[in-house]
């Protein structure tokens, strides 16, 4: 086929028009909001956003994701962010908070800050940890004698020697347990030497990327124990695989889903407007029953039956283990390359 | 020279500036999609690092120069091409035969046998590696299977090591060694093969003297195809590989996805791109050289 010159400029003209189309489309929308795949996008997409859109008037666009795929797009975006308010991991929420892309919250904009367990409020609201999901002990009830009932059961009950499953280091869990058997066995959270110590006593191990591999070498009977979170296992129970967890005597860990206003978002009052939504005692507990994170905020009410399920609730809230992780930035990578070269 | 006789040559000229016109959404795509990111890669990975921004403010060779002083990166970079190499042998080794196979028979099976060497592309790539690990985990399929036969008595460790990424990897790329090749026997005449017969050499002579020779083409072009997916592939060994499998593309996404390291991530992906680069070149130099010298 022959092309005029004509014809090739229409053609370049309409190819380049379609690539720019769907851009300025973006441009005119309004808030993005970041959530997990799964149980999260479901819960995102059919009661989350549409009552936040008749509670505010706001009609986000939804991105589903990891929080390490919104640092990236945070980062890429350079002074033009995708979002205006970011969802992820507290340990990682602090990367993008250290390059200087995160602003303090303003408060008043956000009434339900007050009804929050304060514990979960970064010092001058620089950050709101709005989701917590408490991480326990999960065993298998058919292949474990004795359930533990102790982080240091790992270490003593003989039974879980070259059984237990952890999570990987580029894991959040990973960090947070390097940090707990810091504090458990050494002078304090930040003591590695002795927590790398204590954890290379529990190798050979399973070592899983995300709670659902977690989940998936305890039903292979590859794991008969692991640190996991409590959405992960009452999933599992509910579809009746032979696990439980247990809320260690020592205190729990929890993935903890820090909100963060980006500084170069362009929709921050909408932000402000999201977190308060987020915060809302009903809509907390409306999270717990779907996917059994524990209520963040103190008015959210939990029923016994639901306790019995997600028992880290209410005054036992206080049992969750919260680290800082601005202190930890600058050791990230040095301790992620320590984990890959002394735990194989 | 006439008007006539010019005429042809300028409709030539005109139907070349067209192909030449018809190159440049190729040529675009690639600069735009291909040699741009390749270029921000090389400036990502000659920043400093920071803790306190993206990257650091100035330029160095530091990335490089700690990676190819580490044992460790040698090591696993070391694996990755064994894997790559094992993994290109065995599927040669398979892989032949069933091309051989295709490209002669004449049956109407042959079909059903089409789907079958193109039934692992036919699934996701994660759901096919999540069946290998419940066929090559400790309770595995295949261990519950040794063990209740007797062969073993405590399960083997068939992942989370290189064995298992090589199993599954061999799985995923069969394919692409039985097409090239398929084509390429497909192309040689029989009435090559033929002659050779009737000349007095053996069915196995014919093969090795004809068949072969004439495939190495196809062999090069597939050997190739099955070594760079194999060394580059993630999701295998991200899920089979463990700490023991580890291989440079997982290290390269755990430095840049997990640990935020652009800079140090980004040294990595290029060293893994040359050291691929030198390999090719040189397997391309050796492969030309014994094609020149086949009869």
């Amino acid at each position: 086929m022959k092309l005029t010159r004509r014809e090739f400029a229409v053609g370049m003209t309409a190819a380049i028009a379609s690539m720019t189309l769907p851009r300025l489309a973006t441009a005119q929308s309004s808030l993005v909001v970041p959530t997990y795949g799964g149980l999260w996008a479901k819960f995102w997409e059919e009661q989350l956003l549409p009552g936040l859109t008749s509670a505010t008037g706001i009609q986000p666009q939804l991105d589903v994701g990891l929080g390490k795929d919104f640092v990236a797009k945070i980062r890429a975006g350079g002074d033009r962010s995708p979002y205006s308010i970011f969802m992820g991991n507290e340990n990682i929420a602090a990367v993008l908070r250290a390059e200087g892309f995160f602003e303090p919250f303003d408060l008043a904009k956000v009434p339900n800050a007050a009804k929050t367990y304060p514990q979960f409020i970064n010092k001058d609201a620089k950050g709101i940890r709005a989701i917590v999901s408490p991480i326990g002990l999960a065993y298998r009830t058919d292949l474990v004698k004795t359930a533990p009932t102790s982080w240091h059961d790992l270490w003593e009950n003989p039974e879980f020697k070259g059984k237990t499953g952890l999570y990987q280091i580029g894991n959040t869990g990973a960090v947070l347990f390097l940090r707990l058997v810091a504090e458990l066995f050494g002078n304090g959270p930040d003591d590695f030497d002795t927590a790398f110590a204590k954890i290379k006593e529990l190798l050979p191990f399973t070592q899983a990327s995300w709670s659902g591999e977690v989940a998936t070498a305890l039903i292979r009977g590859d794991a008969i124990i692991a640190p996991v979170d409590w959405t992960e296992i009452m999933t599992l129970q509910d579809k009746g695989a032979p696990v439980a967890i247990v809320a260690p005597k020592e205190g729990v860990l929890a993935f903890e889903q820090s909100f963060n206003l980006v500084g170069t978002g362009a929709e921050k009052d909408a932000a402000h407007a999201y977190l308060n939504y987020i915060l809302d005692a009903k809509v907390q507990q409306d999270m717990a029953k779907a996917f059994y994170t524990s209520p963040s905020n103190n008015e959210s009410v939990v029923d016994d039956a639901l306790k019995a399920r997600t028992p880290i609730v209410g005054p036992r809230m206080a049992e969750i283990k919260s680290y800082d992780w601005d202190s930890y930035v600058d050791k990230a990578a040095e301790i992620a390359d320590r984990w890959n070269r002394e735990m194989a | 020279m006439s008007a006539v006789e010019a005429a042809p040559r300028i409709e030539s000229r005109s139907n070349r500036g067209s192909a030449t016109w018809m190159v440049v959404p190729a040529l675009v795509l690639l600069i735009g999609f291909f040699a741009l990111p390749y270029l921000t890669i090389i400036t990502m990975s000659l920043r400093e690092a920071s803790t306190r921004a993206v990257y650091g403010e100035g330029f160095t060779l530091a990335h490089y120069t700690s990676a190819l002083r580490d044992f460790y990166i040698w090591g696993i970079l070391g694996r990755t091409l064994l894997i790559g190499a094992t993994v290109t042998v065995i599927s040669l080794l398979l892989g032949y035969p069933v091309a051989y196979h295709l490209a002669k028979s004449r049956s109407r099976w042959t079909s059903l046998l089409y789907i079958f060497v193109l039934s692992p592309l036919l699934v996701g790539l994660v759901v096919r590696t999540f069946a290998w690990m419940i066929i090559l985990s400790n309770n595995g399929v295949a261990n519950q299977a040794l063990q209740a036969v007797g062969l073993i008595d405590f399960p083997l460790q068939l992942m989370n090591n290189s064995l298992g990424v090589t199993i599954a990897l061999t799985h995923v790329f069969l394919p692409f060694i039985i097409l090239p090749l398929l084509g390429n026997l497909q192309a040689i005449s029989p009435d090559l093969a033929m002659a050779s017969r009737s000349l007095g050499a053996s069915r196995m002579r014919t093969f090795w003297k004809v068949t072969l020779p004439l495939s190495m083409p196809g062999i090069q072009a597939g050997t190739i195809l099955v070594f760079v997916l194999s060394i580059s592939a993630y999701v295998t060994p991200a899920m089979l590989g463990g700490t023991g499998g580890r291989t440079m593309s997982v290290l390269v996404v755990q430095y840049l996805v997990d640990n935020f390291r652009w800079p140090a991530g980004a040294a990595l992906a290029i060293i893994m791109a040359a050291v691929a680069v030198i390999f090719v070149g040189l397997y391309l130099r050796l492969t030309a050289r014994a094609m020149r010298r086949l009869p």
